[in-house]
């Protein structure tokens, strides 16, 4: 069986991307509703 | 419960439900032999895209009904889904190419799909830029609804540019007539990942809405004073 190739580190730069993203908008909208 | 609080706990059960699929896609989830575990990007960025899609055609939809009903709220709810389509449309755009890489061995190519999913992300900039470059909200509305009717006219294009032109994008796997070409563990972790985004796209949209209702009503209490 040939050998699967090693993409993890891809893998691991789309997942953290992701959560930034949807961090940084939760944060923004979080941020933006709190104001008076 | 508010508005605003609703939105919030929609939003905290989406990013709880998407940790939940982070967990499930990269620990109980199988590897695909050939593109290694680069493929289980799959999980984020074709939910990402759909709701990508879906958010541009209800701007489009709510456009349509404001240009017959005049309805503020649709307008409130157009702003807020084309906000939120905006953040999707960037992590489809950055988690794309992170897959590109090692699959196609390249970033990026003008592909059709791409390149009309780039001129999308540009859409809603653009929806977003003449939002704020317009004072009077009636006006506002009524440009908006136009170019977000023009901007979900594209999405059909999006959808089916891998048949009209069938270059490096892969064709849909799931979404297609036939039955999904995927094993049923991987498709599970799949409508998790698409419940996940659901949520999220629902718990945002709830926010920016609150958001847009509590804006309109300081303004109007300000010319109410003023």
């Amino acid at each position: 069986m040939a050998d699967v190739p090693l993409t993890g580190g891809y893998m691991v730069a789309a997942y953290v991307v992701t959560a930034v993203i949807l961090l940084a908008y939760t944060l923004s909208l979080y941020l933006r509703t709190r104001r008076p | 419960m508010t508005l605003l609080n609703r939105g919030r706990l929609i939003t905290l059960l989406g990013l709880a439900s998407l940790a939940g699929v982070y967990v499930r896609a990269l620990a109980f989830t199988p590897t695909e032999r050939l593109q290694g575990a680069a493929q289980k990007i799959y999980y984020l960025h074709v939910p990402a895209a759909i709701w990508t899609e879906t958010a541009m055609i209800l701007v489009g939809v709510a456009g349509v009904f404001y240009l017959f009903l005049h309805d503020a709220r649709l307008d409130r709810f157009a702003a807020a889904s084309a906000e939120v389509g905006t953040v999707f449309a960037t992590i489809v755009l950055t988690t794309g190419p992170i897959w590109g890489k090692p699959i196609w061995g390249t970033w990026w190519t003008w592909d059709a799909r791409l390149t009309s999913m780039l001129l999308l992300f540009f859409l809603y900039v653009g929806y977003l830029l003449l939002r704020g470059a317009v004072a009077d909200p009636e006006l506002r509305a009524r440009y908006s609804a136009v170019l977000g009717i023009c901007g979900a006219a594209l999405v059909p294009f999006i959808h089916f540019s891998v048949y009209f032109f069938p270059t490096l994008h892969p064709q849909p796997i799931i979404l297609k007539p036939s039955a999904p070409s995927l094993p049923w563990s991987m498709l599970v972790t799949w409508l998790y990942a698409l419940a996940a985004f659901t949520l999220l796209y629902i718990g945002f949209v709830v926010q920016r809405y609150a958001l847009s209702l509590a804006r309109d009503a300081a303004g109007g209490a300000e010319r109410a004073h003023g």
